[in-house]
């Protein structure tokens, strides 16, 4: 066998290590590919599999994987392959909900005003809650006294969601003093867990 | 969940029903929210009412004759 190219993933985030195995595997008929956690593995097998490689595991010390991969004769660089990580959704990332109106969706707003409540009551029974919830322009005033789904927001903030409140809008309406759930928050937290987010969901 | 306990739901045919009975109900000062329809009872995205069984005869009293109410049913937990 001739030269085998050395592709040393390890410490590397999915899908790093696919991209870079694939790469190595378009110039060489031969690539070790180092990767250092189970997920890396599975990606990478799933690469070899799918453009016919052979492959060979070798388990190291320390949870590290050695991929011997050799290519095949009917090896295809143009194939697709989605280098899409984990399963599904994002696994990655913070589960954000923004609130940019204190209703759902346009065109009607009493209407509007009945299906928030209904999301927010859907939201707050769901296994799967998110990391943190954004309420902005009217949004800001369905954490405020009087407001009708602050029972959820309150269960949802102690079951450790967090709920960041547009300070500048709670000022523009005068409603300030009023806050009843979340945290006044700024531009500057609220940018940042936008960009940071890995599913972002808008009602 | 904090639902443990058991809830009763009243149903409308439509939904301008139940935001009209929600307004009464608020009026009132009687303890309600509105909620999506459980799924086992309809998978059309329709809203209902739930609150307590305790006022049941407060919330039926308050509605009557005003609302058209199609059906009060107990929720199971």
């Amino acid at each position: 066998m001739t030269d085998i190219k050395i592709v040393d993933a390890r410490g590397l985030s999915c899908p790093q290590p696919v991209v870079l195995t694939k790469l190595a595997l378009e110039a060489n008929a031969s690539v070790k590919t180092i990767v250092d956690n189970q997920t890396a593995l599975e990606n990478v097998k799933r690469l070899a599999d799918k453009f016919g490689c052979d492959i060979n595991v070798e388990s190291q010390e320390g949870g590290i994987y050695e991929i011997q991969i050799t290519r095949g004769a009917d090896f295809d660089k143009n194939q697709d392959f989605s280098t899409s990580c984990g399963t599904g959704a994002a696994t990655s990332g913070l589960f954000v909900v923004v609130f940019a109106e204190n209703k759902m969706g346009r065109g009607n707003d009493e209407l509007g005003a009945v299906l928030i409540k209904a999301f927010l009551h859907t939201v707050a029974g769901q296994a799967k809650k998110p990391d943190v919830m954004i309420f902005y322009n009217t949004g800001v005033k369905l954490t405020v006294q009087g407001s009708d789904v602050l029972d959820d927001l309150k269960q949802l903030e102690s079951e450790g969601v967090q709920i960041l409140v547009c300070g500048t809008c709670l000022n523009y309406f005068e409603i300030k003093d009023k806050l009843a759930v979340g945290i006044v928050s700024n531009m500057y937290d609220i940018v940042e867990t936008m960009s940071s987010a890995g599913r972002l969901l808008a009602p | 969940m904090k639902d443990k306990k058991s809830y009763e739901v009243i149903l409308f045919k439509a939904v301008s029903y139940a935001l009209k009975a929600e307004k009464i109900l608020k009026k009132e000062g009687l303890p309600h929210k509105l909620i999506p329809v459980p799924k086992h009872i309809s998978s059309d995205c329709g809203v209902c009412i739930r609150f307590e069984p305790e006022i049941k005869s407060k919330i039926e009293a308050a509605l009557f004759n005003k609302v058209d109410v199609e059906e009060i049913r107990t929720l199971e937990n």
